[in-house]
């Protein structure tokens, strides 16, 4: 696979924070439904995945596996909608430190 | 029967034992102690009935009734029905203000006549099997006869685990029915026909009566001064808030001895009311009594507030009041008021600020600032970390269209029936994709849809809350399993037509609720307590059950050899619930009242259908009246 120039100033991937924000949805707010699959676009709140309580236990672990903190004005449908959404912010959040 | 039940009625019990029909009594007696005994007769012993409840006009129906001619052999207010049912028939029901169920057999008809109060107080189920039909105030009740065995009703238990409760007459018992508030049956040559005598009505004026608030006044002093009427004291609930705090300092004036007041309180602060109720009983100058719910109370006490509940339960809130009427019986009292019903009736609780603020942001969606009152709705939940974002606003912004006639309760019932995700794929199947909501939807009243969306609210509220769940499992369930009898002075028919009748803005203005309740109990209350937001009633749900000290009993329940002999709930989904219970990561109310769905759905499936208590039949030799055909009263 081929290195990007994201990857190479954050140390992490978007597809590698998707894989690993996935695994951590999939522990905590979808272990009741294992036939679920969960796309990388797909909107969490709309799609029943996550709540408002939630979203609160997810960015929690995101700044604390990822170590970016988001202000409350950051906390959006935007930035933390979907996984996607989730790892653009994250990559885009490190570039910005380590840049 | 009567054994089964006699938690309900411990001051006595009778029978009558005829050819065709047989009735049995519990007996609660708060009037005419002495002369009360049921099932009761009139004069020549053709119209017997047993009866549950308190008719508050009384003494003005036996008036009404001693001038044409009826005589009286008690003071008791069952007799009212009996002479009452003679000279109207069926239409006695319409003159009742009370909370009650009853069953009149009429040898001359060879007809049973049974029937429900106008808001579902009291309780009262049937079932039909070849042939007869078996009735009585509490399910275990018909179970105790024998002949009716219990099985799961799938759709009833899928609408408790979506709603809280079952709608009427659907219970998560195959074959046991409830009967609908307002409704009457008639059972004659095996049939039973169902009619409804009150039906829920939202006739808004346009103006507020420029006498308003002296009507309001008139209304409940005149609702709590009926209820006031007993043979032995009667206290009062004091929960903290607003409606408690009217009932409490109205009954505390009405009472011709110092009222005796109640309280719950928690050792969790998040839940602890206790100093605005030790304000409020100071400022009514009672004398207090208080059940403290301490860490482990809930979970030890959940097997037996289950069995008196017989449904599952979604929330651990009935608990608290068990411990409470198991406190006010302990203090000799056995008739409480409660501010019950005030919420539904003047607007008061957060769901209908809630659609009002859903409706206003939907109007401009783009505006950020109208989103923020969802903030300013739930502060308590921003305080724990639950609310507050564009997510949080979302949730409810995204929860329906304004055009669905269900708008208001969407949200709730979206965030209940996310249980439904725990089905094991086999009860999903049986269930046959029947959808809880779309059927409530199809069952609305024509004349709902005539309602201001307010009141449309104020409908759902009572006909899928206050009957199914607050006035049943939470209230008289909670109170009758020590023999206490809740009184609802909110609950006054005329009171509930004459808020109903009322336009919106003098319920709800603005954010501020029960706008003219507020507005009148400014004049009656003792400074201090009248300015009080609401808050709600809660109770620790999950934290309960995985405490340290957590009886052991829980993890058999949840374990996967019970999930899978049950056959409802997936072993794999509630491992992963259990993961997070465990971890103290099961803070939202999904999981909340996921846990406690399905903890009090296994238990509940092991005590009334797998298995059931056996109890000693009530002894006739004690009985207080036994009745029969033969002869008029045999006392």
């Amino acid at each position: 696979m081929q290195t990007t120039q994201t990857e190479i100033m954050t140390g992490i991937s978007e597809s590698a924070v998707i894989s690993n924000v996935r695994a951590f949805v999939q522990e905590n707010f979808l272990y009741m439904m294992p036939d679920f699959e969960l796309a990388d676009d797909d909107r969490l709140l709309e799609k029943g995945v996550v709540d408002s309580m939630g979203i609160s236990e997810l960015i929690s672990y995101i700044e604390s596996e990822f170590g970016v903190v988001a202000a409350e004005d950051e906390i959006s449908e935007a930035n933390f909608g979907s996984l996607r959404s989730i790892a653009r912010f994250v990559t885009a959040r490190r570039t910005l430190a380590t840049g | 029967m009567a054994a089964a039940i006699e938690h309900r009625g411990p001051d006595g019990h009778g029978f009558y034992v005829g050819q065709r029909m047989g009735l049995a009594h519990v007996r609660l007696s708060i009037v005419d102690v002495e002369g009360g005994a049921q099932p009761l007769a009139n004069e020549d012993g053709q119209i017997v009935i047993s009866y549950n409840g308190e008719i508050y006009n009384h003494l003005e129906l036996r008036r009404e009734l001693e001038s044409v001619g009826h005589v009286f052999r008690t003071r008791c207010d069952t007799e009212v029905v009996v002479h009452g049912y003679e000279e109207w028939g069926v239409d006695v029901l319409h003159r009742l203000n009370g909370q009650f169920a009853f069953a009149i057999y009429d040898r001359n008809s060879e007809s049973l006549f049974i029937a429900r109060d106008r808001f579902g107080v009291r309780p009262l189920f049937y079932a039909q099997q070849n042939g007869d039909l078996y009735f009585g105030s509490e399910i275990k009740a018909i179970l105790a006869s024998g002949e009716v065995h219990a099985a799961l009703d799938r759709r009833g238990l899928d609408e408790v685990l979506s709603l809280w409760g079952a709608r009427p007459p659907r219970t998560p018992f195959d074959g046991i029915a409830s009967l609908e508030p307002g409704t009457y049956g008639i059972w004659k040559d095996g049939a039973l026909w169902l009619r409804r005598y009150y039906e829920l009505d939202f006739p808004e004026a346009p103006e507020e009566p420029v006498d308003v608030v002296e009507q309001l006044d008139e209304l409940m002093l005149r609702s709590v001064g009926m209820r006031m009427r007993a043979d032995v004291p009667v206290g009062a609930y004091v929960s903290g808030g607003l409606d408690s705090s009217i009932t409490a300092s109205l009954a505390a004036t009405a009472s011709p001895h110092s009222l005796r007041t109640f309280s719950i309180s928690f050792d969790d602060p998040e839940f602890d009311e206790s100093a605005h109720q030790r304000e409020i009983a100071s400022a009514v100058g009672s004398i207090h009594s208080v059940a403290s719910i301490g860490q482990n109370s809930i979970a030890e006490t959940f097997p037996e507030v289950l069995w008196h509940a017989e449904t599952p339960l979604l929330r651990t809130a009935p608990v608290p009041m068990y411990h409470l009427a198991k406190l006010t019986k302990e203090s000799g009292i056995k008739v409480v008021l409660t501010g019950e019903g005030a919420d539904e009736l003047f607007l008061g609780y957060d769901i209908f600020k809630e659609v009002s603020v859903r409706r206003f942001c939907m109007r401009r969606p783009e505006s950020l600032y109208r989103q923020r009152l969802f903030d300013r709705l739930y502060p308590y939940l921003r305080q724990q970390g639950q609310g507050g974002g564009e997510f949080w606003r979302r949730s409810f912004l995204d929860a329906g269209s304004p055009n669905d006639p269900l708008f208001s309760h969407l949200p709730r019932f979206i965030l209940s029936s996310r249980i439904r995700d725990f089905y094991t794929p086999s009860f999903r199947d049986a269930l046959g994709g029947t959808d809880v909501v779309a059927e409530l939807r199809a069952s609305l009243p024509t004349r709902f849809f005539g309602w201001s969306p307010l009141n449309q609210a104020a409908y759902l509220e009572m006909t899928t809350l206050l009957s199914t769940y607050l006035l049943s499992s939470q209230g008289d369930r909670m109170a009758m399993a020590h023999g206490v009898e809740g009184r609802f002075p909110f609950l006054d028919h005329r009171l509930f037509e004459f808020a109903a009748a009322l336009p919106t803005g003098s319920r709800l203005r603005g954010l501020r609720e029960k706008e003219v309740l507020r507005r009148w109990a400014s004049r009656i209350l003792p400074k201090g307590i009248k300015g009080r937001g609401k808050q709600p009633y809660r109770a620790p749900d999950a934290p309960s059950f995985f405490a340290a000290g957590a009886p052991s009993w829980i993890s058999d329940h949840l374990s996967a050899d019970s999930l899978r002999r049950v056959g409802i709930f997936s072993p794999t989904s509630v491992e992963g619930l259990l993961r997070r219970c465990r971890a103290g990561l099961a803070t939202g109310f999904r999981e909340n009242q996921a846990i406690v769905g399905i903890l009090s759905t296994q238990m509940w499936y092991d005590q009334f259908i797998r298995s059931t208590r056996n109890v000693a039949p009530l002894s006739t030799s004690t009985a207080s009246v036994i009745l029969g055909d033969g002869e008029p009263v045999l006392s």
